[in-house]
């Protein structure tokens, strides 16, 4: 994986399964309800719309089938459970920040914790001219680790200076401190509400 | 919006697992012990009422349209709930830089207040379009529209934009109305 790939990945939390899942479910439920709908105003048959929603044929069915009916149900609702519940906790699960592994010769190891790696990387930034607040946050796994930066610039700061100061001084240094090659980054750049000039 | 989908997700994977788990409770249990009464929910009664209730039936008209109209939402709440960032050129290969649309709204907001009779001015920003609205009493709109193109294209030319928002403007000014 690409370390320019990395760091698009590091802009925010990942949540696409779960948006995608989402999606999903709301169709579902949308298509389920237009299809009720459907039967009810008689336009898959009049006579459809007139039999019993729990239709006896269906029972019949389902009678003459018991055992593979029985056996189905109960594989689908464990199904059903167990993707229920990869759905839950992976909605609930925190976001990772990994530390950093600088070196991993066995007796010789080099661990930067994610706070030592943010904290260093913050207190730089917000040297910077015109940065008034940052935040840094390790994201992505410890294999492919990242940086999250996020700057709250006052206003009338020049967005370009900035944005060119943080690659060639911060980046860069952290990069030297750290003596690694790459280190993906992702940069948000907010102006910052502190002022008068919010509500004027 | 991202929390309420995250929070609905949530939400949603947990009534798959419990709706998951009693069926397959309450099946297993019913072929187990047939003459006993059902474990957990009262489903012999719903059958009973299923069995009467026909599809034109105001009941289940309802709520096909309540299901219809609840998956349409949460439908629409996840899928509007993109990435709407502002992308920024990149630096550096490894670095990726981006704001977000209030940010670029407020930058554009401030350059316009700073013309001169400009009496206030709202701005909505996205990656591809800045609309400002501006209100003036000294000058009309054939005016002063002209320099506030001007100035938001001044602002946009100062950003590292990955693309150029297209930029309207519109003047809300009484001496249009005479």
């Amino acid at each position: 994986m690409s370390s320019s790939a990395t760091a698009r990945r590091a802009q925010g939390r990942s949540y696409g399964t779960e948006r995608t899942l989402t999606v999903l479910v709301g169709i579902v439920a949308l298509l389920a309800g237009a299809a009720a709908l459907a039967v009810g105003m008689g336009w898959l048959g009049r006579f459809r719309a007139q039999r019993a929603v729990l239709d006896p044929l269906a029972v019949d069915w389902l009678r003459d089938h018991a055992l593979y009916a029985r056996i189905g149900a109960i594989v689908l609702g464990v199904l059903l459970l167990a993707f229920g519940l990869w759905w839950f906790f992976r909605s609930l699960r925190p976001e990772r920040h990994p530390d950093l592994r600088l070196d991993q010769t066995p007796g010789a190891e080099l661990t930067v914790t994610s706070n030592a790696l943010s904290g260093a990387v913050r207190t730089d930034a917000e040297q910077l001219d015109g940065v008034n607040r940052a935040r840094v946050r390790s994201v992505g796994t410890v294999a492919e680790p990242a940086l999250r930066i996020t700057l709250w610039l006052g206003e009338g700061t020049e967005v370009r200076r900035v944005w060119q100061d943080l690659e060639s001084s911060v980046l860069t240094r952290a990069r030297e401190a750290l003596g690694v090659d790459t280190l993906p980054t992702a940069v948000r750049i907010e102006l910052d509400t502190a002022g008068s000039a919010r509500v004027r | 919006m991202r929390v309420l989908v995250r929070l609905l997700s949530t939400v949603l994977g947990l009534a798959v697992a419990v709706a998951g788990a009693l069926l397959a409770l309450e099946v297993g249990w019913h072929w187990w012990q047939p003459a006993r009464g059902p474990l957990l929910l009262p489903w012999p009664q719903w059958r009973t009422e299923l069995s009467t209730l026909d599809w034109t039936s105001t009941p289940v008209r309802i709520t096909a349209g309540i299901v219809a109209l609840a998956g349409l939402v949460l439908a629409l709440l996840a899928f509007g709930a993109g990435d709407r960032a502002v992308r920024m050129t990149e630096p550096a290969d490894e670095v990726t830089v981006s704001t977000s649309p209030r940010a670029l709204a407020r930058m554009v907001g401030l350059a316009v207040r700073a013309q001169d009779n400009v009496r206030g001015a709202s701005v909505t920003a996205s990656a591809r379009r800045v609309r400002v609205r501006a209100t003036s009493r000294l000058e009309d709109e054939q005016q002063l529209r002209p320099r506030l193109l001007e100035t938001v294209a001044a602002v946009l030319d100062d950003l590292p934009l990955v693309r150029r928002p297209k930029v309207t403007v519109v003047v809300d000014s009484p001496k249009d109305r005479r």
